[in-house]
């Protein structure tokens, strides 16, 4: 099996798969692209059908002897299939539909909201300052409308008040699940699991942007602190490129279009 | 029937019917139990104190709960003997949960959309509006009282409406593409991604009968006429109590009224 991890900036996603690979012990060859730039779209990256249409949007992609894996999700499920006994994933079955219930939340709730705030934040500003026709060309080859609509958003900056509410207090919601989680273990899980990447990975850079919803939850601090001293995070992050690593994020999952 | 194992489920059609039929195809012996979601059942009190999320399906198994339909077919795959449902291969495991989280995610917010607009939402609107107003008051969670709202009243705007139908185009694009390239959606093996997906696909040649044909769509018919020849799918679709259930009479060749 021959493994390479096309990832951006450890944050998000890309902190999320790094680290999972990490933990697996599997080997693959490390390719950092710029996905704040579009880069996954720009002929490096062999797009297949899945990666072009990922739900995630712009996560990284994995790519295992020629064919192209993606959302962040699966593809620690698949390194935890690829290399059984890694810890990524319980063994037992409730467990386990337990963790991909919790990611599922993660994934559908949060991280749409979580991308929004963060992309407006920290990407919208240098979207904003490229040349029209530069964006236009970086943009141009995304097969899927609604991620290229994504991205046209996300340089005019437009969040509609309604969801930025919605977003923040999906944040909140998050935080205060992990909390409550917490009163009788020290992860997600019970032990480590995937669970704590995909949760940290969306959570942690909300710090910086919606601090109220950490206030007066101690286990959550302590949890973030942990999750961070782990060796496989601690790589991940030291894959850094750029000062501010958490802040390169590029536009994630849709807002719900149900509402 | 005894069992440990207790289904709470509606129709045989989207969320309900994936572990309807995974149940099935496993063999896994089953107490049904049958949640009208057009009385609102599923926020009623009898059934909140089983799964307080107000969502169908819900499945127990030993006393223990578990929502999310596309987890609970992983994890019926996993606890119970059977026909293998998940390929062995690690990246085909992976392709089958990157297809069943395209149609969850992607492709059946669009269905339903158009679902309701056209099909559910006039048939649910005949009832008392107070009533209805009740309903919408007693759903626990607040995105999904969001959504019911839209859904009961119509709320949808003509741009959210063109945005699903153009969408269910891609969808049949990228399924028929697919299935030309391989006997099933995921991998060379019938699979829980084949499963998942007929549920949102099977009335694709009723309510797309100009977009999804033998003609254009040629692949997709194959598949969907491959999984109608189950056994499995007999038996699932018979628990259905509604015209709904009765659209995949289409692959007998019968005529159906209810498009949607």
């Amino acid at each position: 099996m021959v493994m390479t991890l096309f990832h951006g900036e450890p944050t998000g996603p890309s902190l999320t798969v790094l680290a999972a690979l990490f933990e697996s012990g599997l080997e693959a060859d490390l390719k950092p692209i710029d996905l704040t730039r579009a880069e996954r779209h720009g002929g490096i990256v062999p797009l297949n059908l899945e990666a072009r249409y990922s739900v995630e949007g712009e996560g990284p992609v994995l790519v295992v002897d020629g064919e192209a894996l993606s959302d962040s999700v699966f593809i620690g499920c698949f390194l935890d299939d690829a290399a059984p006994g890694c810890g990524l994933r319980p063994t037992d079955p409730y467990a386990r539909w337990e963790m991909m219930a919790w990611c599922r939340w993660m994934i559908e709730r949060l991280a749409p909201g979580a991308a929004a705030l963060a992309n407006l934040a920290w990407t919208t500003p240098g979207l904003a300052a490229l040349n029209e026709s530069v964006f236009e060309a970086l943009i141009a080859p995304i097969e899927a409308q609604d991620l290229r609509e994504r991205w046209i958003a996300t340089r005019a900056g437009a969040l509609p008040d309604d969801q930025r509410a919605a977003s923040e207090a999906r944040v909140h919601e998050a935080a205060k699940k992990i909390e409550d989680r917490l009163s009788d273990r020290e992860w997600i899980m019970g032990d480590f699991s995937l669970a704590d990447l995909e949760s940290y990975s969306w959570v942690a850079p909300m710090r910086d942007l919606v601090p109220a919803a950490f206030e007066g939850k101690p286990r959550l601090a302590a949890w973030l602190a942990r999750v961070e001293a782990r060796p496989s995070v601690q790589r991940a992050l030291a894959q850094a490129r750029t000062a501010a690593p958490a802040h390169g994020f590029a536009p994630g999952p849709e807002i719900n279009r149900w509402g | 029937m005894t069992s440990d194992v207790t289904l709470y489920h509606w129709e045989p059609n989207a969320n309900s019917g994936k572990p309807m039929l995974t149940l099935v195809e496993k063999g896994v012996p089953f107490n049904s139990h049958y949640i009208d979601l057009l009385a609102f059942d599923q926020h009623k009190p009898d059934y909140l104190a089983i799964n307080p999320m107000g969502t169908i399906p819900a499945m127990t198994h030993g006393g223990r709960l578990m929502n999310e339909s596309t987890a609970i077919m992983e994890y019926v795959e996993e606890a119970f003997p059977g026909p293998a449902l998940m390929p062995a291969d690690a990246v085909d495991r992976w392709r089958v949960r990157w297809w069943m989280k395209f149609f969850d995610q992607w492709l059946g917010p669009s269905l339903s959309m158009l679902g309701w607009n056209v099909g559910i939402g006039p048939k649910v609107r005949e009832r008392d509006p107070e009533e209805l107003k009740a309903a919408i008051e007693r759903i626990p969670l607040p995105e999904r009282r969001i959504a019911w709202r839209k859904a009961i009243y119509g709320l949808f705007s003509e741009e959210e409406l063109a945005e699903s139908r153009r969408r269910i185009l891609i969808g049949i694009e990228l399924t028929e593409r697919t299935l030309g390239e391989r006997e099933w959606l995921a991998c060379e093996s019938y699979s829980l991604a084949d499963i998942n997906a007929f549920n949102s696909a099977y009335f694709l040649p009723l309510s797309q009968s100009e977009h999804c044909n033998d003609e254009l769509t040629p692949n997709i018919m194959r598949w969907l006429r491959a999984i109608y020849a189950r056994p499995a799918v007999k038996t699932t679709w018979a628990m259905g109590r509604t015209k709904m259930a009765e659209r995949i009479k289409i692959f007998e060749g019968q005529e159906v009224d209810d498009k949607w």
